[in-house]
């Protein structure tokens, strides 16, 4: 019965990590850069959605639309900023430009809202359901609901509408892409909104039941980075997968040991993993483009 | 970078040092002072940061955690253990050095987006264990009590001596820094940070020379990290937080990357600029994000790379002195010629190249040819080390090196060229060419002498003065072929050596490479050019679809129906 509930648990904040590990692989596979921002814009959506609980005094879910919106604005703003400038430097220029927009996201949420952590509203309610003796809780149901819903989106926007062809195709050979004509500048713009709205409908899920503060970004990008290296580096329903493994392993060690525990041991088994397997457990996705 | 210092730059750099040493001595507050002493700490971690990134191009996110680390151990030695300066500090630097060997050991043959993953993951373990292990490191309050550091009996009291160590630290520190940049590690370091792959074939091993840069780049951390302590007199979990690694990053790129003193400049600028930012008290760093971001799209070459900028302008540059040519040394014991045997490897599905076998005897030349995409290229990358063969048995010399990496094959006497000549942007012909000799000479200037001895034979001195960027394609080939050259191969590969080249240049290059051939080298010629090949080859092997169609004396060839077929695309009756 334990297990079961920490099953529960592992799902939801799993769910939630998926988002963050799609929308940064979405962006990897775009443009071969690595945004080391995705941890921090997590963060920024999980403020914007605290800011944004006065004003719209309507359970979180009616939130959620408002901050896709706004962070798919920001995501074109890091995209603007951060990335076309340099898209023909080497691929560390991008990852310092990043790092540099992490940075500032990060200590521009601590000039705003402080370090205190703060508590966006539940989805819809904030009751916990008894299920043949499982205690879960609505906001863990709604968090999968909600991740589960934007994930299935996003894979029918990329696998049968028009966009998505386009989105992929420039995923695939940037190069390639344009001599057949899709418009792969404004391509990247839109994969660089849907990263940003993925991670910050994470930020979103998150932010009620784990709390959010300025500098929680550091450990999500590490998250998302292991996933998607677990994943295999580059492949979609790898990084799903791996932010789900990553969960489970996080909320059942946590629960033999402690949260710091489980954290050391998930780096250690990262550095295991990359010493062992480097290509990821199910193989690597996407070679290094010349 | 590299170059001896010119007037102007020995000029700027003693006036920015006085101008420090008058700033400290006459002007500075009490606070002043702490913060130009904390400016000299972080500019003394950044030398390192600059050796292992700036120069190696390795992304290590683990600097401001080998500082934290350098603190911890004087802290925890200082303060509960009573040890003094002349135990701490060496271990100190230590530590964090005994930390990066493993972790670099593990992790620095993967691409750099790992090696930045896994670098950072290291800093956060060190970050949990400061906060979770009170008995050793008093937890989330850290240690308070350090000790002054202690030298000769003396305890350096806070202000104008503590100041006055650090920045000795940092001359010293800056000085040994500059002096490696300079010399053959660093140029080993940039040649693989711009290209690895080209690296490894002329011989350098990544792997270690990355090694030993991030072990270079511990050492300066945690030196840094203990006099940070001995400042503060406190330790806390604060110095491995990633603010620190933050402070690094920046001061590195904002001074300028590869630079020393581009790392004095950042950190003395960078640590003052948050003075004017208060308003925004922990939020400063806001400011590094904005500099951070500015810097990198802006003037990619930070500060230094501006001011390098600006002197050339005013200032013409003084050529460089030229260096006298020498032949450089016939290795001792070269093998004796390359054999293949039953050579398979496949991608995905393809057999690119499917039960290739030959032999390269010295002094002879043998011929490649085959149509586009017969697996020409392919063989030429397993016989340099650049792919690993699926099947098949390679020996050089009679020793067995099928597998070998690029870089050991290269030591052991093989060169090879490349379709699209790969030279360094930016770099100079001379020092491109040097480039070649760094895994075996002693040192940069005997390499450029060795360099100039190739540029000449080949006819090309007069470009030893000149950049590699914009070079026309057939200067470029000559250039790359001195790089082969240069370090007097017994095994030679070249793919297309003749593309694009003029018919006088052709000729030269057959020349040359007859006259290689009489000095016992065994030839590899890769060719599409039948009318220059072969009359030069005497041997000559055509590969179609990754087999061999033909193997045999140069004149048959055109007469070979086979060989006709391949090119021509007709059926090959069974």
């Amino acid at each position: 019965m334990a297990a079961l509930q920490l099953l529960v648990n592992g799902v939801a904040l799993g769910a939630a990590y998926a988002l963050v590990a799609l929308g940064f692989v979405l962006v990897l596979n775009a443009t071969s850069a690595v945004n080391f921002a995705q941890g921090d814009l997590v963060m920024a959506g999980g403020l914007l959605a605290v800011a944004a609980a006065p004003l719209i005094p309507l359970p979180g879910i009616v939130l959620l639309p408002v901050v896709l919106v706004l962070m798919a604005a920001l995501g074109l703003l890091l995209a603007l900023a951060a990335y076309l400038p340099l898209r023909r430097r080497p691929p560390v220029s991008v990852f310092i430009s990043t790092i540099a927009v992490g940075i500032i996201l990060q200590n521009g949420a601590a000039i705003l809202f402080g370090p205190e952590p703060r508590a966006a509203p539940p989805l819809f309610g904030d009751d916990t359901l008894h299920i043949a003796g499982l205690a879960v809780p609505e906001q863990s149901l709604a968090i999968v609901a909600v991740a589960g819903l934007l994930i299935g989106a996003q894979q029918w926007v990329f696998a049968r509408t028009q966009l998505g062809r386009r989105l992929r195709a420039t995923a695939q050979d940037p190069e390639m892409a344009r001599a057949c004509g899709v418009p792969v500048t404004a391509m990247i713009l839109v994969t660089f909104a849907i990263g940003a709205a993925c991670a910050g409908a994470a930020g979103l899920l998150l932010a009620n039941r784990y709390f959010v503060t300025p500098t929680s970004g550091g450990d999500l990008i590490l998250k998302a980075y292991i996933a998607v290296t677990v994943g295999g580096w580059g492949s979609v329903p790898g990084a799903v997968v791996g932010a789900l493994l990553i969960a489970l392993f996080e909320v059942g060690v946590s629960s033999v040991l402690s949260y710091p525990a489980a954290l050391g041991a998930l780096y250690l088994t990262l550095l295991a993993i990359l010493v062992l397997r480097p290509q990821g457990l199910f193989g690597e996705a996407v070679r290094r483009r010349g | 970078m590299g170059e001896r210092h010119s007037p102007a730059e020995t000029v700027a750099l003693i006036a920015g040092a006085l101008a420090l040493l008058v700033y400290a001595l006459a002007f500075a507050s009490p606070y002043g002072l702490r913060i130009l002493t904390v400016a000299g700490v972080y500019a003394l971690a950044t030398f390192g940061f600059q050796i292992v990134f700036g120069l190696g191009g390795a992304l290590s996110l683990a600097q401001g955690a080998f500082f934290g680390v350098g603190a911890y151990v004087t802290g925890i030695l200082g303060s509960r253990f009573g040890l003094g300066f002349e135990v701490t500090f060496p271990l100190s630097m230590l530590v964090p050095l005994l930390l990066a060997l493993p972790v670099g050991l593990a992790v620095l043959r993967l691409e750099s987006h790992y090696f930045a993953l896994a670098t950072l993951g290291i800093a956060q373990v060190l970050h949990l264990l400061a906060v979770n292990l009170p008995e050793l490191t008093g937890g989330s309050n850290g240690l308070a009590g350090v000790p002054a550091a202690v030298l000769f009996g003396w305890a350096v009291p806070r202000g104008l001596p503590m100041a006055g160590l650090v920045w000795g630290l940092v001359a010293l520190g800056g000085l040994i820094g500059w002096r490696l940049a300079g010399g053959r590690l660093g140029r080993s370091l940039t040649m693989l940070r711009d290209d690895p792959l080209a690296a490894a074939t002329l011989g350098l091993d990544v792997g270690r020379l990355r090694l030993i840069a991030f072990g270079i780049s511990a050492l300066f951390a945690g030196a840094a990290g203990a006099l940070a302590v001995h400042t503060q007199r406190v330790v806390s979990p604060e110095v491995l937080e990633f603010p620190v690694m933050v402070s690094i990053l920046t001061i590195a790129i904002v001074g300028g990357r590869g630079q020393m003193a581009g790392a004095v400049l950042g950190a003395v600028l960078l640590l003052h600029l948050p003075e004017w930012f208060r308003f925004l008290e922990r939020g400063y760093l806001v400011v590094y994000g904005v500099a951070l971001l500015a810097t990198v799209v802006l003037a990619p070459d930070g500060l230094t790379g501006l001011l390098d900028r600006i002197a050339a302008r005013l200032f013409s540059r003084r050529p460089r002195a030229s260096v006298e040519a020498k032949e450089p040394p016939r290795p001792q014991n070269s093998p004796d010629g390359l054999a293949v045997d039953d050579l398979r490897k496949s991608f995905g599905g393809v057999r690119a190249v499917d039960g290739v076998s030959l032999e390269l005897r010295p002094g002879s030349i043998t011929g490649l040819i085959g149509p586009n995409g017969s697996g020409k290229s392919t063989v030429i990358n397993l016989l340099s080390g650049l792919e690993r063969p699926d099947a098949g048995r390679v020996r050089l010399g009679g020793r067995d090196v099928t597998g070998t990496r690029a870089d050991r094959l290269a030591r052991a006497g093989l060169a090879r060229s490349f379709q699209a000549a790969v030279l360094p942007n930016g770099a100079g012909v001379l020092e491109a060419v040097a480039a070649a000799r760094l895994a075996v000479d002693p040192d940069a200037r005997t390499a450029e002498a060795h360099a100039r001895w190739a540029l000449d034979r080949l006819g090309a001195g007069d470009l030893a003065g000149k950049g590699c960027d914009g070079l026309p394609a057939a200067l470029r080939r000559r250039v790359e072929l001195a790089r082969s050259l240069v370090r007097r191969p017994a095994v030679l590969l070249l793919d297309e050596p003749a593309a694009g080249l003029t018919d006088g240049e052709k000729a030269e290059l057959a020349a040359l490479l007859r006259e290689l051939a009489q000095e016992g080298v065994a030839i590899l010629l890769v060719e599409h050019d039948m009318g220059f090949l072969l009359p030069l080859a005497g041997r000559v092997l055509c590969l179609d679809r990754g087999r061999v169609i033909y193997d045999g004396p140069a004149g048959g060839v055109r007469r070979d129906p086979a060989v006709a077929a391949a090119y021509l695309g007709r059926a090959v009756p069974a």
